[in-house]
Order: structure tokens, then sequence, then C-alpha cells
């Protein structure tokens, strides 16, 4: 029978076993949408809305410079006043404990006495705090300024975040990218469970003992893992898209030789498992704890430059980090096919893949050998 | 000239030689039975000559041909079925039939195979869901598949029971009748002798004994084993054996009871006096049973191990 027939054959009945299998639905799929969500859910709350501090004011003593001050303070953009008039100071300290409030201004009683400010203790180190404590800073400093009799000060500081991108780059854009890295990284890493089940039933044996080429068995199963990561690309992108908004920007030659070098790399890494272990079970711890490791040190959810500086020394030889990069680089930056950071990422994983490939070739040659 | 033939095959795995010497030669259309306690070497014999095991020394030559120059010739006329049910579990009978078919240059008629293993009215099924015997048979038929010369079924009715061996025993005589040459190796010792026209015992990686079932049980010694249980009591069993007790053709007696054992070379020789004696003396005898001496009695003959199923 011809190398087409048969290779038809076996694409058919890879194909068949991996979409009957439900754990292959499962984790390939549901289960990165389901991770994604929750976090555009929780990471993305904020997106597009402006930074509000809830505020009170206090003013035991009523005269032209609290009311000044009381005037200058309702200038302020991000404060959200409690209530719009000044309070006493026993409702003040009611909300503060009640955390009904970010803070509580007292103005002072008399000229010299301090303006307060009061946050609760429990959040006196969260950002919120922070922030409220620096725009007061700002204020007093101004009311300093006016005092001494300068109208304007010389030099301001305007704050802005650019991204190298053509549009910003939102954190939507960025898990989703991450997270299609991770799926497919993880569909190779956990999908050659098959080869383990194969060689422990020794389905693999029996397909020796006939004609077929195992290089062609390989091969097959290969091509339905790629089939499996385009629809996981797809769905994925779908759902960031159209479910949360996310833009991307795609180059497709770049997202193809990207997509094909993570893949293999990544299945040559499952490959390597699957020559390490006898059973599933130590396979999937492989698989587990090779992935969790990686996930989390290699930019999928957060940046790499929110690790500390050691931690980030260890994700420049992680394979998943330059998948992460490279995919991020072709589909959200546009960046061309001719870009040398994306062959890097492409490099660092062709090294990854080959040597992964290398060990695990030499163990089957081994084991095929010793083992009855 | 035989369709099968090894000679001084020789493997070892480190310190522990498995297959130490072994060399046989199999007809073409005949039941060849490899037997043996565990560790005997069966399996190993069976890997080298299937082409899974190289073999550190001897020589397989299946139909003329040798595995370093024809193996893919070999693999076209051979047919396995291994151990382990072997398959693509998620795949459904027809599904694994066609798979395997589409390997080989040439096959059997899917639906000859279907009925052969008596699985068209499962064709359609995930192996997965089908049953220890059907998988067995599923497996028989992916090794004739590709309708090979010889087959090989390893052990193809372990743990299977007693209606579903007796399938699989229907499926190893119909492929005798089509003139395939089957090598078999089994656990019980009444398939091997119900089945093959001859057997190969195989112990310690070396072969015991070699020919056809009846001819191993002649070889053995004459004396067969007659038990009787008398109706009427311990005293009835206990004279007639005084009465036999000088008898030529009896050569020894055991009595437990009402029950009395008794070996002999010349049984009808023996039970002819005996039940001279009892019609004389009106004694009944309930039951007379005479033990044909099996296969297992040359098992343990030849290799001093028991058997165990």
């Amino acid at each position: 029978m011809s190398k087409g027939k048969q290779f038809a054959k076996l694409f058919e009945a890879h194909f068949k076993t991996m979409f009957r299998e439900k754990q292959v639905w499962f984790w390939n799929i549901f289960f990165p949408i389901i991770l994604m969500a929750i976090f555009m859910l929780i990471f993305s709350g904020n997106d597009g809305d402006e930074f509000k501090v809830k505020v009170a004011v206090v003013q035991p003593v009523k005269n032209e410079m609290t009311d000044a001050m009381l005037e200058g303070l309702r200038q302020i953009p991000v404060f959200e006043w409690k209530s719009a008039e000044p309070v006493s100071a026993g409702q003040a300290d009611e909300w503060i404990k009640n955390e009904d409030t970010d803070g509580v201004i007292y103005l002072p009683e008399e000229g010299s006495a301090p303006i307060r400010l009061v946050v609760n203790t429990e959040n006196e180190r969260n950002a919120t705090s922070q922030a409220l404590r620096s725009i007061m800073d700002q204020f007093v400093m101004r009311a300093n300024l006016t005092a001494a009799g300068v109208q304007e000060p010389a030099y301001r500081l305007e704050f802005a975040s650019v991204s190298s991108g053509s549009e910003e780059l939102s954190y939507n854009d960025f898990l989703l990218t991450g997270m299609i890295a991770l799926a497919l990284a993880q569909g190779g890493m956990f999908g050659m469970v098959d080869l383990v089940e194969m060689r422990r039933k020794g389905l693999l044996k029996r397909l020796r003992m006939t004609p077929v080429r195992m290089g062609l068995v390989g091969l097959s199963g290969m091509v339905v893992r790629f089939l499996l990561g385009i629809f996981q690309i797809i769905c994925l992108t779908a759902i960031g898209v159209f479910g949360f908004g996310a833009h991307l920007n795609v180059d497709i030659p770049s997202l193809i030789v990207v997509f094909i070098a993570g893949s293999l790399t990544f299945n040559a890494l499952g490959y390597l498992f699957s020559s390490l272990s006898k059973s599933i079970e130590a396979y999937m711890g492989m698989a587990n704890i090779v992935s969790f490791l990686m996930m989390f040190i290699s930019g999928v959810f957060f940046p790499v430059n929110a690790l500390p500086e050691w931690l980030q020394g260890v994700t420049g030889y992680i394979p998943l980090t330059y998948f992460v990069e490279g995919l991020r680089d072709s589909m959200v930056y546009g960046t061309g096919i001719f870009t040398p950071e994306l062959w890097l990422s492409i490099g660092v994983m062709a090294i990854w893949g080959a040597l992964a490939y290398a060990i695990a070739a030499a163990l089957y040659r081994r084991v095929r050998i010793e083992v009855r | 000239m035989p369709v099968l033939e090894v000679q001084g095959l020789r493997k070892a795995f480190g310190p522990v030689v498995a297959v130490d010497g072994i060399s046989f030669a199999v007809e073409r259309g005949e039941v060849f039975t490899v037997i043996g306690p565990n560790g005997a070497g069966k399996t190993t014999t069976l890997e080298m000559i299937e082409g899974i095991l190289p073999p550190d020394e001897g020589t397989i030559v299946i139909d003329g041909l040798s595995w370093d120059r024809d193996a893919d010739k070999i693999k076209s006329r051979i047919g396995v079925q291994p151990q382990t049910g072997a398959m693509f579990d998620l795949l459904t009978v027809q599904e694994n039939l066609e798979l395997f078919a589409s390997f080989y240059p040439k096959s059997e008629d899917l639906k000859k195979v279907l009925e052969m293993i008596n699985l068209q009215d499962h064709r359609h099924k995930r192996v997965k869901s089908l049953s220890g015997g059907q998988r067995q048979r599923l497996a028989i038929g992916l090794a004739m598949i590709n309708d090979p010369d010889i087959i090989f079924l390893d052990e193809p009715t372990t743990g299977l029971d007693p209606q579903a061996r007796r399938n699989i025993w229907d499926i190893v005589l119909s492929l005798k009748a089509m003139g395939k040459t089957t090598i078999l190796t089994t656990h019980y010792m009444e398939e091997a002798e119900k089945l093959s026209d001859r057997v190969c015992i195989v112990d310690q990686g070396r072969v015991v004994t070699l020919d056809t079932p009846a001819a191993l049980i002649g070889k053995l010694t004459k004396e067969r084993q007659v038990q009787l249980s008398f109706l009427d009591g311990e005293g009835a069993a206990r004279e007639t054996q005084e009465a036999l007790e000088n008898m030529p053709a009896v050569a020894r007696m055991e009595r437990d009871g009402a029950s009395l054992t008794l070996w002999s070379a010349q049984p009808e020789e023996a039970l002819y006096h005996l039940f001279g004696f009892t019609r004389e003396r009106g004694y009944r005898i309930d039951q007379v049973t005479i033990r044909e001496l099996s296969l297992e009695d040359v098992f343990i003959a030849y290799t001093g191990k028991e058997w165990r199923d």
C-alpha cells in the first residue's frame, strides 16, 4: 500500500483518537479559555477607568484660610467626595474605621497647625494611600508656594506611558498572547502522553511488527497536534478579541514561523518526558512540574521585569519565555519575519527542541534494546 | 521445506540467559505450540522470531527469508497477536482493522476477517468497550488482516472464561483449515493437547522435548491410575484390596475409606479380576475412573515443575 494511503489512515487514526478523548478537549481548549477569562476579569477591571480616591474633609474652624483650602481641594480631579460638605470629626472617624473613605483630610484649626491626612491603619501602605499622600504633599507644597508669593511653579511633571506597539498594549492583549503560548506549550508537553500509553500497552511494539515506517506514525501524530494548535489559537484569539476587546496586529508569516518553531520545541520536550517515564503518572508529574515552573516566570501572566532580578536571569534561559515573546511580537506588534529579535526567539527554541529530541531519541534507542 | 526454521537461538539480558540454544523447525500448515513455565524464554523466543528482538546468536529462516535482508517481506508474511492487547482503544473494531490493513501490500477481505473473529455485530464499537474475549478476537483479526502465511498467537486465551476460550479455539482450528501455519503459546495444557499438531516444551531457555501430543504422552510410563468407590463401605473396599494384593497386573494400591486407587500397566486385566471379585461378593461399585495421562504429566515428568494454570 502506498505511503500516502498509510499516512492518510494514520492521520485519521490519530485525529479520531485525539478528538474522541474528552481530556484533550478539556485541557487544550476549555482550560486555557477559562484561565484566560479569569485572569482578564480580575486584572483588567480598571482598564480605561480613571483612578479615583474617595475622601472626606473635616473643617473644625471656618475662616478665610480654611475656606480657600477647601476650595483648592475641591479642584483636585481624582478626589471623589464622600460628602460634598465638611463633616464632623466623629463622623469622619467612623468612615475611616469602616473604610467608607480612602482617607479624611483635617483642615487646620489655627494658622500654624498642620493639615492632617488620616487613613485606616490596614491601608496605610497600600497604593491608594500612597497616592493620596503624595497628592496632599503636592497640594501643601502648592499652597506654600502661593503663600510665599510664587504664582506658578517653573517645572512640572507630566506622566504618560508608552508601549512599543503601534497601539497601546493593553493587559488583555498581553495576556491573550501569553495564554496562547502557554496553551500551545502545554499541548506539546502533555500531548506526548499518548506515546507513553502506546508503549505501555505494547502498541508501539505491535506497530514495529508491521511494515509501516515508525517515522510515518510520528509524523501523522505531529500533524494532528499541529491542527489542534491552530484550533487553540483560533479559539483563544476569538474569545480574547470579541469577548475582552483585545486588539491584535498580526504578521502572518512571523506567526506561522513562531508557531511551528514553538510547537516543535514543546513537542520535543514532551517526547523527552515520554522517554524518561514508564507510566502515565510519571509522565504527567514531569510535565506538570515543568509547565508549572515555566508559566510563572516566562511572562505569560505578567511582565518578566516584575520578577526579582535573580529570577529574571533564569527566565532568559527558558524556552517558554521566547515562545511568549515570539508570539507577542508576531501577534500584537506585527513584527516582520526579518526582524533579528524574532530569530533570537526562534533560535533559542530550536536549541531546546533539538537537545530534547536528541536526548529522547537516544534514550528510546537504548530502552528498545534493554527492555523486552 | 519447513516454513520456519530456528537454529541455535541464544539471548541474554545482562547476566540472565533467557534463551540458551533453542532450535526447531515448523512445517507448513501446522499448529505448533510452545509451552513452558513462566520465565522459560517463550516470549523472548517468539519476539526474536517476530523480528522485534535481535538474537545474540543463532539463525532464523522464515519461508527462506532472513531478518537482516528481507525484513519488510517477512513482516508481510507473518501476523502477530502479542500478549498485551496492543490496539487503538478509541478506534472502532473496523477502524483498527482498516488501519492495520493499510500497512501491508495485500490484505485479507475485511468481511471475511470480521466473520472469522465473529465481531460483525460489534464492528462499530470502540475497542475500549469490548469484553476481554472480544478484544482478544480482534487482536487475532489484526494478526490475520494481511493474509499471512504464519500466525503467532501469544497466550491468546489467558484470562478468558471457558466459553470465550472455546471461541478462540474455533478460530485457531479454522486458521488451520485455511492452511495457515500457527505458532501458539499457552498456559492451558488442555488447549495445547486439543489444538496442536506438535508441542515443544521449553524450560530454562532450552527445548526439553518436541513431538506430537500423543507421542509425548506415549513416551511416558504406561502405568494408568484407576479409581473406584464402593457403595458398601470401607469393609468392601478393604476386602477387594486384599484380594488384589498379589495380582501381577496391579503395581500398587492406596485406600482411603471406601475409595480405592490402583496403578496398573494393564488396566483391562486388573479391572477384569477386580470386577470378578466384586461380582462374586455382590459388592456394588459407585464410580470407576481411569485417568488418561495428559500433557500435564509429560510436562511434570520433563521439567520436574508443577503446572499452574
